[in-house]
């Protein structure tokens, strides 16, 4: 391990916070601990995103701005999503997944 | 040990544990905490690359937003009986399987840039980004707007839809 923080680092730091993410999305069966993990998953992806501004290419910004973006959308997924589950959890009153068979008819 | 290394390490070893602790806490409650704290600290590391507007922005739309609607929704919908259930599915294991294989295949491309160093000392960025933003990607700017403005409807839409139809089956 050197000394000196690389690129490297960062991205490895984002690929384990993804993983972690992933692996959350994969087994909660709580849909709000489903919706946390995607949440990991896009912060995972916007350090990536930071990283390579900062060591690619430090005299632009590109980097960062679609990070803003990222940011922006996640914001509009994680409020329509919380919508959607309130919406849900009034006509099945539960939060878990494996009973959400409402689409079956 | 540097400033920059002290920086890195601290803030992604706090990321990293508050983050599996997002994900393996039987309590939803104590989940969304560490979920806050895990964005502070993804906040910190956007201090330690220069990104400072990114910073700014994550304190004020994640951990100031994102953290405290999901607590309000975990307190909403939560019950004390939860506390008693399992909280992952029987897949835990398929799961950790695909997460192992995943990383395996990310670390190869890793590898690629381990020899790359930062070359200049990070500089404030907020600058910059504002006159990017506004000139070209102007468009996309607007889109954005247009996006957070559906979001709202929609939102708004779903939470009364019930209240407007009384009739709608349920």
């Amino acid at each position: 391990m050197s000394a000196q923080i690389s690129l490297a680092h960062y991205l490895t730091l984002g690929a384990l916070l993804f993983l972690i993410g992933m692996f959350g999305a994969l087994t909660r069966r709580n849909i709000i601990g489903i919706l946390m993990s995607i949440e990991l998953m896009f912060n995972a992806a916007n350090i990536n995103l930071a990283a390579f501004n900062h060591f690619l290419h430090p005299q632009g910004v590109a980097g960062q701005a679609v990070a803003l973006f990222i940011i922006a959308v996640a914001a509009a997924e994680v409020v329509v999503g919380l919508a959607l589950v309130l919406a849900i959890h009034r006509n099945t009153e539960t939060v878990y997944v494996e009973e959400f068979s409402i689409l079956k008819g | 040990m540097t400033l920059a290394s002290f920086a890195f390490y601290s803030m992604a070893g706090l990321a990293l544990i508050s983050a599996l602790l997002v994900v393996t806490l039987r309590n939803t409650v104590h989940s969304a905490l560490f979920l806050g704290l895990s964005l502070a600290a993804v906040a910190g590391l956007y201090a330690a690359l220069g990104a400072d507007f990114l910073f700014a922005g994550q304190i004020l739309v994640y951990v100031g937003g994102i953290a405290v609607l999901i607590m309000f929704v975990v307190m909403l919908l939560g019950r004390a009986s939860d506390l008693h259930l399992r909280q992952v599915n029987n897949q835990w294991l398929a799961g950790l399987l695909v997460c192992a294989v995943s990383l395996t295949g990310l670390w190869r491309i890793i590898k690629v840039f381990s020899n790359v160093l930062a070359k200049a000392a990070p500089v404030p960025t907020t600058r910059p980004l504002g006159i990017f933003m506004m000139r070209d990607y102007a468009l996309p700017f607007e889109i954005i707007s247009l996006v957070l403005t559906a979001a709202l409807l929609g939102a708004v839409f779903f939470s009364c839809a019930e209240r407007d139809n009384p009739g709608a089956p349920q």
